[in-house]
């Protein structure tokens, strides 16, 4: 049975098998989301009160209010409080705390942006605006980037401009304020005027005469020139010898090479967590069991995979990869949290797997959780 | 507005969707003419969201075709819904966003002209003194009225509202109500989709009644109600000896008379000419019954829904 058409319609035709012409001008077939669709995601997730807050309080508030503490510390009690900045504490939170923060912002950002619309109920108006499904997905990848990149970079300028500003203005090695930038002959003259601090502090693989060593030596200033016996001052002059390379590997502030490499690197870990998390929760179209497996993913197995001997599956594991690729700068034993050791935690050294297999592991990833979540997107009902 | 040649906004051939063995959409055969106001009719559970949820590409048919404007759906679907605005089930929306946030998102996924009708749709469901609080304060009603307002932006040629009348008050009804005239006046088409019979019938041209994922009926709802048993109210004397006395004498027709508080209530089958009328009011006085009053009582929708299908309102 058929309806009669109202208002005078005519009678019915067959079904076309073909579209007629009149496209729209929008694309909107096209899997390739529009700016306006990023931009509107962008604000859709910003407008999230309590996520923000909770990711600013963590990756910048964090950071900030450390930093401060120390700042204000050294400022009111330079004596018992040591500078702010520098290379040592900038390495704590580049290998350590931040990546550890950001992979937490990450997948944060990520699980919220692939289950909101669907627990929401707004993806079913997305999907009846004909928009491709793909396309939906897709606005998601730079949206949420756009505030975890953020996010992160904004944490991480702060570590980097406290690390420089505040950076020491002596190079503290085995409690001896030691001038920084001195050359091999300056090293060696500054040994000779601080011959006995320098025979009582700095290792030496030789005989060193029983001295009745004052130990620790104050940290505010230089210490003074002390008159020291000839054969004192030649001792110490061929221990400076034998430790200027040790002297010269350590920095007030961390190099420039370093705060770039190591900012792009802590970014790179941000957005494998942010695809993943995106993609998993994509795929079991929540927030929350996506998040606590992606928690326990890193901070519990990813641990104990890197201690199993069972080569494939050590290499496999993403958080291992990032691992892999950590600038040759900050110290071996940090990493990614649980990774090589935690935050600040002692670790062990990095594993054997090569940078290039390394990379094709978390392209892997980057790609698989992509697909999923996508298709999901595509096949689910709305 | 860019137009196809097809005559049909919605067409559909065999269209089935199942879920597990149960068929929610059982081969249904439906063509809903161009500029109509086309009422979607159905028991609790008979299927009609889920039609609606396959014909938006909101979930898979398994079989059968179906079309918008003459554009294949889904193969077609991108250009087929630029044309439709829909709401499905109860409308919901980011609860943190404004409602006019919540239009922008929806109208960044449509054509960049959605944009400049984010204003005049809000202005149209009367959302726009309160389109800039944030969705969590507003009432079922406001949210219907958003969700219309997101209809609005994709300026359709065709609208499906899935019981767009819930939760809105006298005055939101009847604001709809004017809505859907406007749109069919301006030559566009609206498939309402809902339960309560009074307002299909005061705001459709034609229905289609739905029942376990079938459809039973179609048409336009005069020439379905033409067709529709006749009702006979009779104010009399006796109406028990009435009731008998008409039972006992053949008529011609199936003449089915029951007693009422009134007097008599009286069905006469489908197509039943005058000629019958005037014979029973002769029989009845002939039998010494006094007639003060009979008229023949317009079949209601509601009425002719009952009559077609027994199971309004059954729990599923």
């Amino acid at each position: 049975m058929t309806t009669t058409p109202a208002r005078g319609a005519a009678a019915p035709d067959q079904a076309p098998q073909s579209a007629p012409t009149g496209y729209p001008r929008d694309r909107r077939g096209s899997p390739v989301p529009a700016a306006g669709m990023i931009a509107t995601r962008i604000m859709e997730l910003r407008k999230r009160r309590g996520l923000m807050i909770a990711l600013v309080v963590l990756d910048i508030g964090f950071p900030a209010v450390f930093y401060l503490s120390r700042l204000i510390g050294h400022a009111f009690a330079p004596q018992a409080n040591p500078p702010a900045g520098g290379d040592l504490i900038f390495k704590v939170f580049a290998a350590g705390f931040l990546p550890t923060f950001g992979f937490i912002v990450a997948i944060t950002v990520g699980c919220t942006a692939g289950s909101r619309d669907l627990t929401e109920g707004m993806f079913r108006h997305l999907v009846v605006t004909g928009r491709s499904r793909l396309a939906l997905y897709l606005a998601r990848i730079p949206a949420g980037l756009a505030i975890v990149m953020t996010v992160v970079a904004i944490g991480y300028a702060i570590v980097c401009a406290v690390s420089v500003v505040a950076a020491p203005a002596f190079v503290d090695d085995n409690n001896l304020n030691i001038p920084p930038g001195l050359s091999r002959a300056e090293f060696g003259n500054w040994a000779r005027d601080h011959a006995e601090p320098v025979v009582c502090s700095l290792p030496y693989s030789g005989q060193v005469p029983n001295l009745p060593c004052p130990l620790p030596v104050s940290k505010s200033a230089v210490t003074p020139a002390q008159p020291a016996p000839p054969r004192l001052e030649a001792l110490a002059v061929k221990i400076a010898g034998q430790d200027y390379p040790g002297y010269t590997a350590i920095f007030l502030s961390p190099p420039d090479s370093l705060m770039i490499e190591a900012g792009l690197w802590i970014e790179l870990g941000a957005i494998i967590a942010f695809t993943v998390g995106l993609g998993l929760a994509s795929l079991m179209g929540q927030r929350t069991v996506p998040v606590i497996l992606l928690l326990v993913l890193q901070l519990i197995l990813t641990p104990i995979l890197s201690a199993v001997d069972i080569p494939w599956l050590r290499d496999s594991v993403v958080g291992l990869a990032i691992g892999r690729i950590e600038p040759s700068g900050l110290p071996a034993a940090a990493g990614l949290p649980g990774v090589t050791g935690g935050v600040g935690g002692p670790g062990s050294s990095r594993l054997p797997e090569p940078a290039l297999e390394a990379a094709c592991v978390i392209v892997a990833w980057l790609a698989v959780w992509t697909i999923l979540g996508a298709w999901r997107m595509m096949t689910r009902d709305a | 507005m860019q137009r196809c040649e097809s005559r049909w906004a919605v067409e559909t051939h065999g269209l089935t969707k199942r879920f597990g063995q149960k068929a929610a959409v059982n081969g249904v055969e439906l063509l809903v003419p161009r500029g109509s106001a086309f009422g979607y009719l159905g028991p609790n559970g008979a299927g009609k969201t889920t039609l609606i949820r396959v014909l938006l590409g909101l979930t898979r048919a398994d079989a059968g075709t179906m079309s918008l404007f003459g554009y294949p759906v889904p193969r077609h679907r991108d250009v087929a819904l630029a044309r439709v605005g829909a709401i499905v089930d109860e409308p919901r929306f980011y609860r943190h966003l404004t409602g006019r946030q919540n239009l922008r998102v929806l109208a960044a996924a449509r054509e960049p002209a959605a944009r400049d009708r984010i204003g005049p749709a809000l202005e149209r469901v009367g959302l726009a003194h309160r389109a800039d609080e944030r969705v969590l304060g507003y009432s079922l009603g406001m949210r219907q009225r958003l969700g219309v307002a997101a209809c609005l932006l994709s300026d359709p040629e065709l609208l499906i509202l899935d019981e767009p009348m819930n939760g809105l008050d006298p005055a939101g009804m009847a604001d709809m109500r004017d809505i859907i005239g406007s749109m069919v006046a301006d030559g566009r088409t609206v498939v309402l989709s809902s339960h309560l019979l009074d307002e299909v019938e005061r705001t459709c041209d034609a229905v289609a009644i739905v029942d376990r994922g079938s459809i039973i009926k179609q048409g336009p709802i005069s020439e379905l109600l033409a067709g529709a048993q006749l009702a006979l109210e009779v104010e009399c004397s006796a109406p028990g000896r009435a009731s008998a006395l008409l039972a006992g004498r053949s008529l011609g027709v199936r003449v089915d008379a029951v007693p009422s508080a009134l007097g008599l209530g009286i069905t006469l089958p489908a197509g039943t000419g005058r000629d019958v009328i005037a014979e029973i009011n002769r029989v009845l006085v002939q039998g010494g019954i006094s007639v003060y009053r009979l008229q023949p009582v317009r079949t209601s929708l509601q009425s002719w829904f009952l009559q077609v299908t027994t199971r309004l309102g059954d729990p599923e």
